[in-house]
């Protein structure tokens, strides 16, 4: 509880300072969703020519490329100081800062920043509310959150909720209308217990992605780097876009079980889609989920342990 | 136009980016994934068939691996550059110096390009080329045309960026326009998908737009597809484009600098 209102403040402080430039910022909105929609050029393009991928409809693609936006937003709003760490917080110290907080770092790291642009309907809306709940100064009073500073908090929290990137809602908005146009295109059952899975799947997802770039921050710790590994290994996130029967046994090892981006995007749509030969793999997801996370919460706290300042 | 100043950019920028060399080694690594993704995807799409559109399966793959190393070449941020010099106010600095801000721009982008070509392309090409079966340009006469046709590459994608990094004159973040323009460009371009495969009224769109000039023109050169007249049209719209996109930026930057608000720097 604690630990969601300060989330609370630091995700109102973010808007505040995003939405002093109102013009900018809905320009931005709709520019990035330009862009997300643009991202989806290539498979209309490609299945104008053809009917099917191995056997996968356009619209079955589209719904993979769908979930993967709706779990992607959702991460890349609360990534962006996942790929600055080793440069804003190793090199130039301010992870000291962090340290001294009662607030466990990866938290503070990750919400410290956010990422705006994106915002769409759904998501312009949480920002109205957000903004209103703090200009009418609702429940939470300032004098709340001194309180909660006061008392011990992991750090790991304070490090991923230092810094969010608001604009990747719009990624997350634009994935799920995807899907539920698939949803409904393809004539799917959606029981309650598939809109269950869909939420538990959803979550499972980012934590998956969550957890993988935790970890590749964490290396910061040890090899002072300014760009780290991150860039190559987000770019395979658009390998579990497509089934990965297409891809060789090297490919489909890597993504199952070393970066297993594809159990944050390709498995858990097998599911809904009704590709029941994949139902093993779909069982599978929130036990790889927890697995890494865990492996990351491990890590991180071997790398705080071991963490020596640089002194700036 | 004294060019001197603007060697001196260019060679700066060479020797900035040399410190962040490391960057690169990543960069190969990104690179090959791009390329191993759109490889199984088409391997997918061509089983079974000889041909789709125009294209046999090994010429895709070549057209899809040529484009990402070539984009390793022609690729620069002065889009970013310049909302950087803007936001942090290193703008009006720049702006005292006897030179044009727009061939500064472009002149450290072309020091940029040098360095990658060394550092970036060649190793990303032989990375590829161990992993994927490319093939040759179709003659020494196309792969002479393919050279010259990235020269307008490096061009009118420095013309775009200058035009985009421009607007951060008028609106405080253009992150938002930088995605947008990175997905345009990356279909527009043919750098995903070949222009030619485009349904008919988008490729009837593209053949109007200066997007092609970066990726699907020298890529279409290259596997000597374009040849003769066509060759020649290409060249011409190349130049034309640039003249245009450059006089544009021109003309955009000089009615920007007017209304440049600095706040500290």
């Amino acid at each position: 509880m604690r630990h969601l209102s300060i989330l609370g403040y630091y995700f109102a402080q973010y808007i505040k300072v995003r939405l002093a430039y109102p013009g900018d910022f809905l320009i931005s909105v709709f520019t990035s969703l330009a862009g997300t929609v643009a991202s989806f050029g290539f498979l209309y393009i490609l299945f104008h020519r053809v009917s099917s991928l191995q056997g996968w409809a356009f619209e079955e693609l589209l719904f993979i490329y769908g979930f993967n936006l709706v779990c992607l937003g959702l991460f890349n709003v609360l990534s962006m100081n996942l790929y600055e760490f080793g440069e804003r917080y190793i090199m130039e110290g301010r992870f000291d800062q962090i340290m001294l907080r009662p607030l466990h770092s990866l938290f503070q790291v990750i919400f410290e920043a956010f990422r705006i642009e994106s915002f769409q309907e759904f998501a312009t809306g949480l920002v109205v509310v957000v903004y209103v709940w703090h200009k009418l100064d609702l429940p939470l009073t300032p004098l709340d959150l001194v309180l909660f500073l006061l008392r011990p908090l992991h750090s790991l929290f304070q490090v991923i909720f230092e810094a969010f990137r608001i604009e990747s809602f719009q990624e997350f908005a634009t994935g799920l209308v995807v899907v539920v146009y698939v949803w409904h295109k393809l004539d799917l059952p959606l029981t309650p217990l598939d809109l269950v899975l869909f939420l538990l799947m959803t979550a499972c997802g980012v934590t998956i992605y969550l957890s993988v770039f935790v970890m590749l921050s964490t290396l910061s710790f040890w090899f002072e780097d300014r760009v780290g590994v991150s860039p190559p290994v987000y770019n395979m996130i658009a390998f579990g876009r497509y089934p990965v029967t297409i891809y060789n046994v090297f490919i489909q090892f890597l993504l199952s079980w070393i970066i297993p981006f594809a159990f944050a995007s390709f498995y858990p749509t097998t599911y809904f889609l009704q590709r029941h030969e994949f139902s093993s793999f779909f069982a599978l997801v929130p036990l790889v989920a927890a697995t890494f996370v865990l492996l990351a919460l491990l890590l991180w706290s071997r790398g705080v342990r071991g963490y020596q300042s640089t002194g700036s | 136009m004294n060019v001197t100043p603007y060697i001196a950019f260019a060679r700066i920028a060479f020797l900035k980016i040399l410190a962040y060399r490391l960057r690169y080694y990543t960069g190969i690594v990104t690179y090959m994934v791009n390329v191993s993704v759109y490889y199984f995807i088409w391997k997918a799409l061509y089983r079974g068939k000889e041909s789709l559109g125009e294209f046999t399966f090994e010429e895709m793959i070549t057209y899809v691996s040529v484009g990402f190393i070539i984009r390793t070449f022609y690729f620069n941020n002065i889009d970013r550059e310049i909302a950087n010099d803007i936001l942090l106010g290193h703008i009006a600095a720049k702006m005292t110096r006897p030179v044009n801000y727009q061939w500064m721009n472009i002149a450290q982008a072309a020091g940029e390009s040098f360095f990658r070509l060394f550092m970036f392309t060649v190793p990303t090409a032989l990375a590829i080329l161990v992993v994927f079966p490319l093939r040759a340009p179709a003659s020494p006469y196309s792969a002479l045309a393919f050279l010259a046709a990235l020269l307008f590459s490096f061009m009118v994608f420095a013309a775009l960026n200058f035009l985009v990094g421009t607007c951060a004159v008028y609106l405080h973040s253009i992150l938002g326009l930088i995605r947008a323009k990175y997905f345009l460009v990356e279909i527009l371009s043919g750098l995903l998908i070949p222009i030619s495969f485009f349904p008919d009224a988008l490729a009837e769109i593209s053949r109007w737009l200066p997007f092609q000039l970066i990726s699907f023109t020298p890529l279409m050169i290259y596997m000597g597809k374009f040849q003769g007249e066509q060759l020649v049209t290409s060249f011409l719209l190349g130049l034309g484009w640039t003249l245009v996109l450059v006089g544009l930026g021109h003309w955009f930057w000089r009615k920007a600098a007017t209304k440049l608000t600095v706040q500290g720097g």
